[in-house]
């Protein structure tokens, strides 16, 4: 017999390995500061307001609207008690309003509005959030804290029932910071991009005269070469990155990705069999058009947050040209250096350049039959 | 578009209703305030505790409610959280934690239960499964040998073949369980070996026989929500969509069910696709704004396979990846890795199922792709 009972609960374990589970219990506090004024409101799922404070009066096992009223006093009792917020002068007592009803994906919510008046306008606001942490310690507080026109958002409750917000220091940073970051990783990871830069940069080292490649005589060319390509390319780019990103144009993803593959091989085999040896910069130009594109795509995945649109693309775009130029600055002085060498202009050149239009065809290949 | 967004905005605005009457939710069974009742006296006997983490913990797993899972943590919390700790408490805790896919610390609590009770069987398949979750099949094993030591012959036995059956002996663990007779089990064991089988079937790639243990195990175990949703995902890769439509018809409610509802819409050109797509987008934001990542499979198939973003789908199957090792986490990162054309980002995977000898069929799609 105990051996049945140990294996039925084991079953049950096992099975609950995979768990089949949909959102969890969660409010969502929304605050929002003007000088000393609040104004808010809490939203609370009914299940959850049940199991706090008790609305089926009549136990059938279901809420209706007229016993949620008649549990409001107890429930402005139970959020006085849960819930304060506090400026370093002093306590903002919550008023609270008459409950609505807020319908959410999954299911009915008691929508709370209150108001407040702190002692002091401050830069620091304390929330004291503890809903429901007798009840279902995995609930939280989903915090939208707006103030002087910046929005920031945390999770409260748990482990994390007090925490402090600095109302000085503006979301907007971390916005940039991020986007920035992801600019600079997407340059780095994105090898195809930065293939096609180098298609384009290998021969800026170079000069072409009857038929051969020859070396610069002095720095003064190859860096005008150089400052021409990765210009064209970073002004091409940035226009369609940002058509794109405020969804002025849109290409199919398939076809941006398909067509930055064949920019590369156009590039590269630009070097091997030279058709434009001259302002090499157009092509840079042409093509950055399309990686802008491809950078969009980028971006539309990653979602540019509401209130800090233009920035977090601005971020983003800085992000792409610090880690481009992180690149050239540590790979073109050794062109440079060795831009005279049978390897650079015999080797590097035609069978460099060869070996990334065939790497780029692979990818083309790839790309386009998908 | 103007229209569109002030319809949005009016619909998402609380409302005050006009009816008494109107209900505004339904509690499921152990939901209720005066609960607290028996969960007050929870706090003082281990006798009452254990019974009710356990219910709550079954109700998570048939309503697919993480709320159940909280309600158990705060029954055992006072029994686990003691300078001696209950260990069928703590065996218990643990099963809550591998249910939000925090595999270390349920490893961590079982630890502790093992520690005073080693010969606690459940504790050894609760260790089994999260080992095999996380892919570290040679210790699962072990864990399922320590449990054949305490428990029935024929229980003991999937548990050892189920991993036989992911470590290059799928034919031959496939024969042994088919052989091992369901006389006698009881539902829930005789659910685990069909699924068992039904999970072996489609990797060994023969998919009529997978479709005849999923319908077995859900006659008689409608609710066990894994073996519905691998149904569902036989029949979406047969492209049978309105199937899936009827097979999970509601349990929209379940973040998993849903997804595969959502697959099936898309391929159908459903327009209540736009539905699924808003509810599920929510969840999915609703659990990143939380730090939680308990459907990061789910988010990866649904990034791919509904939103068709297939660099944010391979992120989101990268970062399962380095949580879960299960057939289903190969499959989408190679699925993913393989849209994205960053094939190169599956390789982790792809050695993992060469290391352990793990076979499956559904796989040969992209094996033949690379080739």
């Amino acid at each position: 017999m105990r051996r049945f009972r140990v294996v039925l609960a084991g079953l049950l374990l096992a099975a609950a390995t995979h768990a089949q589970a949909h959102v969890a219990s969660n409010g969502f506090l929304r605050i929002q500061l003007d000088g000393p004024r609040i104004a808010g409101s809490l939203e609370l799922a009914v299940r959850d307001a049940e199991i706090a404070v008790g609305l089926d009066s009549n136990r059938d096992g279901k809420v209706t609207w007229g016993e949620v009223r008649a549990a409001q006093a107890a429930l402005t009792l139970y959020l006085r008690q849960h819930l304060q917020v506090s400026v370093p002068q002093g306590s903002c007592v919550l008023n609270f309003g008459a409950v609505q009803i807020n319908e959410r994906v999954d299911g009915n919510y008691l929508w709370q509005p209150f108001t407040a008046v702190c002692p002091a306008v401050a830069h620091w606001v304390t929330i004291d959030y503890r809903l429901l942490d007798s009840e279902d310690p995995s609930h939280r507080g989903l915090l939208t804290l707006s103030a002087q026109g910046m929005t920031q958002t945390a999770v409260l409750g748990g482990p994390r029932g007090v925490q402090n917000f600095d109302l000085s220091h503006p979301s907007v940073w971390y916005a940039f910071v991020e986007y920035l970051q992801a600019g600079i990783w997407h340059i780095w990871n994105g090898i195809d991009h930065l293939l096609f830069l180098f298609s384009l940069l290998l021969p800026a080292v170079l000069i072409r005269r009857e038929q051969r490649w020859r070396a610069v005589p002095q720095a003064a060319p190859a860096l005008i070469n150089i400052f021409q390509v990765v210009t064209a390319f970073t002004v091409a780019h940035s226009i369609t990155l940002s058509l794109a990103a405020f969804d002025v144009v849109r290409l199919p993803s398939r076809l941006t990705e398909s067509v930055i593959a064949a920019s590369i091989i156009v590039a590269a085999l630009n070097n091997v069999f030279p058709l434009v040896t001259e302002a090499r910069w157009r092509i840079a130009f042409a093509f950055g058009l399309l990686h802008g594109f491809g950078f969009a795509a980028v971006l539309s995945e990653m979602g540019l947050p509401r209130g800090v649109r233009l920035i977090s693309l601005l971020a983003f775009n800085l992000g792409v040209e610090v880690g481009q130029l992180a690149v050239v600055l540590a790979v073109m002085p050794l062109a440079y250096l060795l831009r005279s060498t049978r390897f650079y202009q015999g080797t590097l050149m035609p069978w460099g350049s060869t070996a990334i239009a065939g790497l780029a065809l692979v990818w083309l290949i790839q790309r386009a039959v998908g | 578009m103007l229209a569109i967004a002030s319809i949005a905005a009016v619909s998402a605005s609380p409302r005050t209703p006009t009816d008494d009457n109107e209900v505004l939710a339904n509690l499921p069974p152990g939901t209720a305030h005066n609960s607290m009742q028996v969960r007050k006296q929870a706090t003082e006997r281990i006798d009452v505790a254990l019974p009710l983490a356990q219910f709550y913990i079954s109700q998570a797993r048939v309503t697919g409610d993480l709320r159940f899972l909280g309600y158990a943590e705060a029954v055992l919390t006072p029994w686990v959280t003691r300078g001696t700790a209950v260990p069928a408490a703590l065996v218990l805790e643990a099963t809550v934690q591998q249910s939000r896919h925090e595999f270390d610390s349920a490893l961590a609590t079982l630890d502790r239960a093992l520690a005073a009770a080693p010969n606690d069987a459940q504790a050894w398949l609760t260790r089994a499964t999260v080992l095999r979750v996380r892919g570290r099949y040679s210790e699962a094993a072990a864990a399922c040998t320590q449990f054949g030591r305490w428990a029935d012959a024929g229980v003991s036995l999937i548990c050892e073949q189920a991993i036989e059956g992911l470590t290059g002996h799928l034919e031959a663990a496939y024969a042994t369980l088919r052989q091992l007779s369901p006389q006698g089990m009881l539902v829930p064991e005789r659910a685990w070996r069909e699924s068992e089988l039904g999970e072996m079937a489609v990797r060994l790639g023969r998919d009529a026989d997978a479709e005849h243990w999923f319908r077995e195990a859900l006659a008689y175990s409608p609710d066990e929500l894994y073996i519905r949703g691998a149904y569902a995902d036989l029949l979406l890769r047969q492209r049978r969509c309105g199937e899936v439509l009827a097979l999970l018809k509601g349990r929209e409610s379940i973040e998993p069910m849903l997804l595969r509802i959502a697959i099936a819409q898309k391929q159908l050109r459903d327009p209540a696709l736009a539905r699924s797509r808003e509810l599920l987008q929510a969840a999915f934001t609703t659990e990143a704004q939380r730090g939680e990542a308990v459907h990061r499979r789910e988010q990866a198939r649904f990034l791919l396979e509904v939103e068709d973003l297939p660099q944010a789908a391979l992120a989101a199957a990268l970062a399962n990846w380095a949580v879960q090792r299960e057939p289903d986490d190969v499959l989408i990162l190679f699925s993913a890795a393989h849209a994205a054309g960053a094939p190169q980002s599956a390789y982790p995977a792809l050695e993992f199922a060469r290391s352990h000898g793990l076979l499956d069929a559904r796989l040969t799609v992209f094996a033949g792709a690379r080739a």
